[in-house]
């Protein structure tokens, strides 16, 4: 059944989105971001195995690549965060509030 | 950590949709590249407990955020109730390797591809600037 591999990737997503929304953790917040990533990545892959094409492949590595990219600057920005203020929480990003 | 579980199930997952290649990537960039930089960041950081953020309120929010998405979630669940049923069986024909993805992506993606280079080219830099500042100030 191809709906079981749907049905993971919205799963997937929406725990996703709620992790974003609700935890305070950067490290959580960036590893949520990373699940919300691979849901859309699979959604790609069920779907180019549904049509029997290969897009969905190529874009799902594009996505890889977009998801290390964010993930090297992600990561930069949190040590600069914890060098700082030596906090890891994302209500430290309100100083930019104007 | 969970997270790393669900990395490698989910490249077992692309191996049964015969997508050849993105398991193996799966493998190589998300569990082996991502999660080895998020835990040698974790590492290097050398965390105290009293950084993390307590939060009092976790699970009011928890929940809120659920009745938030609650609805986009039905509502993706019936679109994909209204998909065909096609079955999963594993195709032949090199389906998913190496070489009819290269070749589709140097084919017909090659400008999409192009900029994902220099996507990666601009995050390159921006880390390095970002992350060694430390070095050049001292």
């Amino acid at each position: 059944m191809i709906h079981n591999y749907l049905f993971l990737s919205c799963i997937l997503f929406c725990l996703g989105i709620v992790g974003v929304i609700s935890r305070r953790n950067v490290f959580t917040v960036f590893m949520s971001i990373e699940l919300m990533l691979n849901a859309a990545n699979l959604a790609f892959v069920t779907f180019s195995r549904i049509h029997e094409s290969m897009d969905g492949h190529v874009l799902a590595m594009m996505v890889m690549a977009v998801a290390a990219a964010e993930a090297a600057l992600a990561l930069a920005v949190v040590i600069l965060l914890h060098k700082h203020k030596s906090k890891l929480d994302t209500n430290v990003f309100s100083l930019l509030k104007g | 950590m969970s997270f790393v579980i669900t990395l490698i199930s989910l490249a077992g997952l692309y191996a049964l949709l015969s997508a050849k290649l993105i398991f193996a990537l799966q493998l190589i960039v998300y569990a082996g590249a991502i999660m080895s930089l998020i835990v040698f960041i974790i590492m290097f950081l050398n965390i105290q407990p009293d950084d993390l953020p307590k939060e009092e309120t976790k699970l009011l929010y928890i929940l809120g955020s659920m009745v938030v998405v609650l609805p986009i979630g039905l509502f993706l669940f019936k679109i994909v109730k209204s998909l065909p049923i096609t079955s999963t069986e594993i195709i032949g024909n090199n389906f998913g390797g190496v070489k009819q993805v290269g070749l589709l992506l140097f084919k017909d993606w090659l400008v999409p591809f192009e900029i994902v280079s220099i996507l990666l080219l601009i995050s390159l830099i921006g880390a390095v600037v970002l992350a060694g500042k430390r070095g050049m100030s001292k």
